[in-house]
């Protein structure tokens, strides 16, 4: 039966970024979430327990004060999760992610499965789950929309640009997941309450046993402008009409 | 022998990859170098367009994912000490690319946008989009090579040089067996090569109730000479409409002279795959929906209700 890691990320929600004066996103008034195909990749990570049995643990890399994050993935269905965190764990690049999860993994977790979203909704660098992989040496097949257990191998049908490939790997696996994979359960107040007696297994800097520079360094975040005309019309025929004698003025309709 | 090396999957993504490339390697006063593997039939064009050399990567069997090329292609980087990277942000594309990067224990710029050298010519400056499209990143990569993906379309094709260029043809050795194996293709009609060049598109957001109500739509955007688009829950979650459809981060770009958005919210996620419209026109019943802080013309209102009037007065003028 398999055992099943599922991988998450805890933050900012997007829709709450506001472009300051100055030109820079405004990251102070945010709230934070669990990154949506994360919840896709926990999701999967359940369905399957429920199909094969097995068991479902969750790992996240973050911030210590990312605990709610830990909450909200457990009341998704994991029985366990994996909490390696330190204060200096902000704003890592995917390659110090991955180097950090494959170090915690390798040494301490069991696994025939690790499920990661396609990428995370704040940097959609789509690198952590490939990344992985290639540390932990198992293969990785990424963007799949379906995947089934068969024996000791996993079929996965993986989406390319001219299509879909269904892709057979010899277990240990890591996947990456499409958002269409499944529709993720909305936890409901009792399973919010049962995460806080899941057990959480913390880990600190201390207990990694590599090194992990960033390779890639950000210089500036800036706001992505988008200036328009920002016209509203009601709803009235006569709205409709000035609207398209608007459009027709452009010359955009014909 | 450092240089510029670059891997697309298709001939197009190749010969942009190329442009952007031999700019790089004369700036560096290095080599461009592509390899090749979807047709080799090409490589002399290659040479043509900007390569000093071209690696013929021997082809795979049918079982064989794209990936069997890892190794053969982190060799060759190794041994040629390559000093960039670059690789079109096909999915399969930017799996490799990561992969790669792992192995080399380098850094990679995703989905990159925009890239130059520095005053010294040797650090390239990348951007890249990040919360869904509301920011800008702006990186660099502190180990060698410096890799980025790409996105199909973001550079020029290179076109032929005028006068004979002198190239290089090296064939790689092949590459091992995988133990990941390809069991089936299917194949999919492609739709979106029309979406793009379209000069006018409507796109349908979760604000169309049924399925059903696209015919009505599809009325619309005829009568406009429009193609059909949509948000990414009208084509991966209802499955209404094709995947290549889906306008944005995780779809595709599009310019149209006019777009118009029913029933769609505006999440900046959308929003990227729309900015560099003309005029970008929404109809939704929120009032408070972001996608009229991003619109220049907005229609407050019900779409069932708006569409067949909007339809009768834009066809009174057409
Ligand atoms: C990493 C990542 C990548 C993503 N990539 C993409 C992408 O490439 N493309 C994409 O589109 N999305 C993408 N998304 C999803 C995106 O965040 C939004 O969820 C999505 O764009 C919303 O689609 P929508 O506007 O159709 O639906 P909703 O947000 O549900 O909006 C529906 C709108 O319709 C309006 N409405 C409802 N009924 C009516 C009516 N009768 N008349 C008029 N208006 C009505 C509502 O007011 C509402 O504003 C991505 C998300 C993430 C996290």
């Amino acid at each position: 039966m398999p055992e099943i890691l599922c991988c998450f990320k805890w933050l900012i929600d997007e829709s709450y970024i506001r472009a300051s004066s100055s030109g820079e996103l405004d990251l102070e008034t945010v709230d934070y979430k669990l990154s949506n195909y994360d919840r896709n990749a926990i999701e999967e990570s359940v369905r399957l327990q429920e199909e094969y049995g097995g068991t479902v643990s969750a790992i996240t890399v973050g911030l210590p004060d990312s605990t709610k994050g830990v909450k909200d993935a457990l009341s998704r269905g994991p029985e366990k999760a994996y909490f390696i965190n330190d204060d200096s764990f902000e704003n890592l690049e995917p390659s110090q992610t991955a180097a950090i999860l494959a170090d915690i993994i390798s040494s301490q977790i069991n696994y025939d499965l690790i499920i990661c979203g396609e990428g995370s909704s704040d940097l959609y660098a789509q690198q952590v789950g490939p990344r992985l992989a290639e540390k932990l040496g198992i293969p990785c097949i990424s963007y799949i929309q379906k995947v089934q257990i068969e024996g000791d191998r996993i079929v996965a049908e993986k989406k390319v640009e001219d299509g879909i490939e269904v892709i057979s790997a010899p277990m240990p696996v890591l996947l990456t997941v499409l958002p269409d994979i499944n529709t993720p359960r909305i936890p409901g107040l009792k399973d919010t309450l049962g995460a806080s007696k899941k057990p959480v297994i913390n880990i600190s800097k201390d207990d990694l046993t590599v090194s992990y520079e960033a390779k890639i360094h950000t210089n500036a975040i800036i706001a992505a402008s988008m200036e328009r005309n920002c016209q509203k019309f009601g709803s009235e025929t006569e709205d409709i009409a000035n609207l398209a004698r608007a459009l027709a003025k452009e010359g955009v309709i014909k | 022998m450092a240089g510029v090396w670059i891997f697309a999957e298709n001939h197009t993504q190749g010969l942009e990859l190329l442009n952007t490339g031999r700019i790089l390697a004369d700036k560096t006063g290095s080599r461009l170098l592509s390899f090749l593997w979807h047709d080799h039939q090409v490589a002399e064009d290659y040479l043509a367009c900007g390569a000093d050399e071209v690696l013929l990567l021997p082809p795979l069997e049918e079982s064989q994912p794209l990936e069997a090329y890892i190794p053969v292609i982190v060799d060759e980087l190794r041994e040629g000490d390559a000093d960039i990277f670059l690789l079109a942000a096909t999915l399969r594309g930017k799996d490799l690319a990561a992969r790669i990067a792992s192995r080399l224990d380098t850094g990679l710029c995703s989905d990159c946008i925009s890239l130059k050298l520095d005053e010294d010519n040797t650090r390239l400056e990348m951007e890249r989009l990040v919360f869904g499209g509301a920011g800008i990143q702006k990186v660099f990569c502190s180990s060698r090579p410096q890799m980025a993906t790409i996105p199909p379309g973001t550079f020029e094709a290179a076109v032929p040089a005028n006068s004979r260029r002198e190239g290089k043809i090296r064939e790689l050795p092949s590459s091992p067996a995988t133990a990941v194996k390809i069991l089936e293709k299917k194949a999919k009609e492609r739709k979106s090569a029309n979406i793009k060049e379209a000069r006018r598109v409507v796109c349908v957001g979760r604000g169309i109730e049924k399925e059903e109500d696209l015919a009505m739509v599809r009325e619309f955007a005829q009568v406009l000479g429009a193609e059909i688009a949509c948000t990414r829950p009208v084509s991966e979650e209802m499955r209404w409409l094709p995947e290549d459809l889906c306008i944005g981060l995780s779809g595709i770009e599009i310019k149209p002279d006019l777009y118009i958005g029913l029933g769609i919210s505006g999440q900046v996620q959308h929003v990227i795959g729309i900015r560099d419209s003309k005029i970008i026109c929404a109809v939704n019943s929120d009032e408070n929906a972001p996608i009229f802080d991003v619109a220049d013309y907005g229609i407050v209102g019900d779409l069932y209700d708006v569409l067949p009037r909007l339809h009768e007065e834009l066809g009174k003028l057409l």
